[in-house]
């Protein structure tokens, strides 16, 4: 971008073209902070703004941290492979407003009919490597061996 | 050769452990052979609570109060910065959770019958310091807890001639932003450049002026810019990083704070509620610190008053506290965050009285482990030149690490007033909207004093 100085026009962008995606946070966050993977180039005032223009979501305060991308990896050639680098933000929203990550794959009910055939599936299973393991009274001895 | 050098690297690194000092147990006179006891040097959680007894002990039977507070900070490890003039958002309910304080809005009734108590003819006034015994001259008992007395402030003693201290805080007012041809203000060194100056003249000269009604007063000690540090810890975490990766670890707190005035006193001020008193709840927040944000670094862990042990003036009575540039009001106000302008008032009151209080309880020899038998009680003024916020500090207790908190009842409490401005506009040399009830609570902080005086 141009570098702007105190007095000049300020810069507006009208179809960004860089993203920033909601992730679950890998420790706990307090309620009223989001965190966010944001494109490299984008500035705390330009998340702020983003976030207020864009979305209308309140933001009180953002704070940015980049996070090296590890480089130990090997692959099938023995060369070092770099996982990318990315910017996390971390916004705390205004106006008292809490934010939870949700659960996207939460547990799923079991239906009776499902229950069932679970318990079904169990009991062939078990079947079958029972009679793989053979009789316990010849203790693990095959039962070809014999006279 | 190599048992040598290793022996010597373990002393290096565990210096504050001593061979000598665990192999002399007491043994019980009736017995032949000495008491067993856990290990003193083996890895396991046995020995580490003996190893940290040990330490306690070292502590209580230090020689001196100096002895006794480089014990107690030797071991230094990365903790949390805490600035008590600070933008971050709801920093005043984390801060009471580090400090186990109760913040109660609004002044203590003490210091709403000071007026009441003053038409009283003579010294009785001079009595009138704890507002829960002092009986109201008209003889109507006082209902306790509300906002000051609807007495006009004219009627107050003859000591103290409220007229007179108006036009004084006007003249400091009007010298220091009309009369005075001072040059523009360097960026963002405004706070340095006319406020700054105000409250420094104000405070010493009404300090001077109320010498006559307050003999503490008198011989107490001004500081300028003065350093008030305290280093404590709260609760434990988990180390996450580096070679001490999974212990159990205290949260380290250090607070270095540099008020613009103080007054340190020899007598101590009395106390508002008795030691067990349960004012309200203290706020818990699960979360790490870190998330506020607050930062780690290692560093000195001091314990300072504003004056070394030695000094004769060693109980705190008013802090007056100036706020940069960084935390005017326009900045709250230019960006939609009119509710944090309060939040920033209380948490400068609630941290910086909290390290001062319990600074002080120090010097007399309490600490986390000795936990406090008398309350302390200070008073600081938190303001940005034009809006001015009381508080009014008692500390309860020093136990706020792990083992102590558990069992301990006890609460700080912090009593605090919104932000009033003290005048509206200075303009052609004539200051509008003076407020009268500001600087009444100001009269009334520094006429505080102990009951005996």
């Amino acid at each position: 971008y141009p570098l702007f100085q105190l007095g000049g026009p300020q810069l507006r962008l009208f179809r960004p073209d860089f993203f920033m995606a909601l992730v679950r946070p890998g420790v706990p966050q307090p309620e009223d902070t989001a965190q966010f993977r944001v494109s490299m180039e984008m500035t705390k005032l330009d998340i702020k703004n983003y976030l207020e223009k864009i979305y209308n979501v309140p933001v009180v305060a953002v704070r940015t941290r980049i996070q090296h991308g590890a480089h130990n990896r090997r692959n099938h050639k023995n060369q070092r492979i770099k996982k990318p680098d990315y910017k996390v933000a971390y916004v705390q929203l205004g106006q008292g407003q809490t934010f939870q990550f949700p659960n996207l794959f939460p547990e799923k009910e079991q239906t009776p009919e499902a229950r069932s055939f679970d318990d079904f599936k169990k009991k062939y299973i078990e079947k079958e490597q029972q009679r793989q393991r053979g009789d316990p009274r010849r203790g693990g001895v095959p039962d070809w061996f014999g006279l | 050769m190599a048992a040598r050098r290793g022996w010597r690297l373990a002393r290096q690194g565990r210096c504050w452990l001593s061979q000598a000092e665990f192999s002399a147990a007491p043994a019980p006179p009736d017995s032949l052979y000495p008491p067993i006891v856990a290990s003193a040097t083996a890895k396991s959680k046995a020995a580490k609570r003996r190893r940290l007894e040990h330490f306690h002990q070292r502590v209580h039977e230090a020689g001196s109060i100096e002895e006794k507070l480089r014990l107690y900070g030797l071991l230094q490890r990365p903790k949390y910065m805490i600035y008590p003039q600070t933008f971050a958002i709801n920093a005043d309910r984390w801060y009471q959770s580090f400090t186990k304080t109760v913040f109660v809005p609004g002044l203590p009734p003490r210091a709403a019958s000071e007026p009441a108590g003053a038409p009283e003819p003579g010294g009785a006034a001079a009595g009138g310091a704890t507002g829960l015994a002092v009986p109201k001259p008209a003889g109507a008992p006082e209902p306790g807890g509300t906002a000051e007395a609807p007495q006009p402030a004219a009627e107050a003693a003859p000591e103290v001639d409220l007229g007179e201290l108006r036009s004084l805080a006007c003249d400091v007012l009007l010298q220091e932003s009309f009369y005075q041809n001072k040059k523009r203000p360097f960026l963002y060194r405004d706070q340095d450049h006319t406020p700054g100056p105000f409250l420094t003249q104000l405070i010493s000269l009404l300090a001077a002026s109320l010498c006559r009604s307050n003999p503490l007063l008198a011989a107490s000690s001004l500081d300028l810019n003065p350093e008030v540090n305290y280093y404590w810890h709260n609760g434990e975490e988990v180390v996450v990083h580096g070679h001490r990766k999974g212990r159990v670890d205290p949260v380290r707190f250090q607070i270095d704070d540099h008020p613009r005035l103080q007054i340190r006193v020899p007598k101590q001020l009395p106390e508002v509620v008795p030691l067990e008193a349960d004012l309200g709840n203290v706020p818990v927040i699960d979360h790490k610190p870190s998330k506020l944000p607050l930062f780690k670094k290692q560093y000195e862990n001091k314990v300072f008053i504003g004056s070394k042990v030695a000094d004769p003036c060693c109980y705190g009575h008013t802090q007056f506290h100036l706020f940069p540039d960084k935390l005017k009001r326009q900045r709250f106000l230019n960006i939609n965050l009119e509710d944090q302008i309060e939040v920033t008032y209380r948490a400068n009151g609630i941290a910086s009285l909290f390290a001062w209080t319990a600074a002080q309880a120090m010097y007399q020899g309490f600490w986390s482990e000795a936990d406090v038998t008398r309350p302390f009680v200070s008073q600081a003024v938190v303001t940005d030149g034009k809006y001015f916020a009381f508080f009014c500090y008692q500390l309860n207790t020093l136990a706020l690490t792990v083992e102590t908190i558990q069992n301990n009842p006890r609460k700080n409490i912090c009593w605090g007033t919104e932000s009033k401005p003290l005048y509206d506009v200075v303009e052609d040399g004539d200051v509008k909207g003076f407020n009268d009830e500001i600087l009444l609570q100001l009269v009334e902080f520094l006429l505080n004093r102990p009951k005996e005086l």
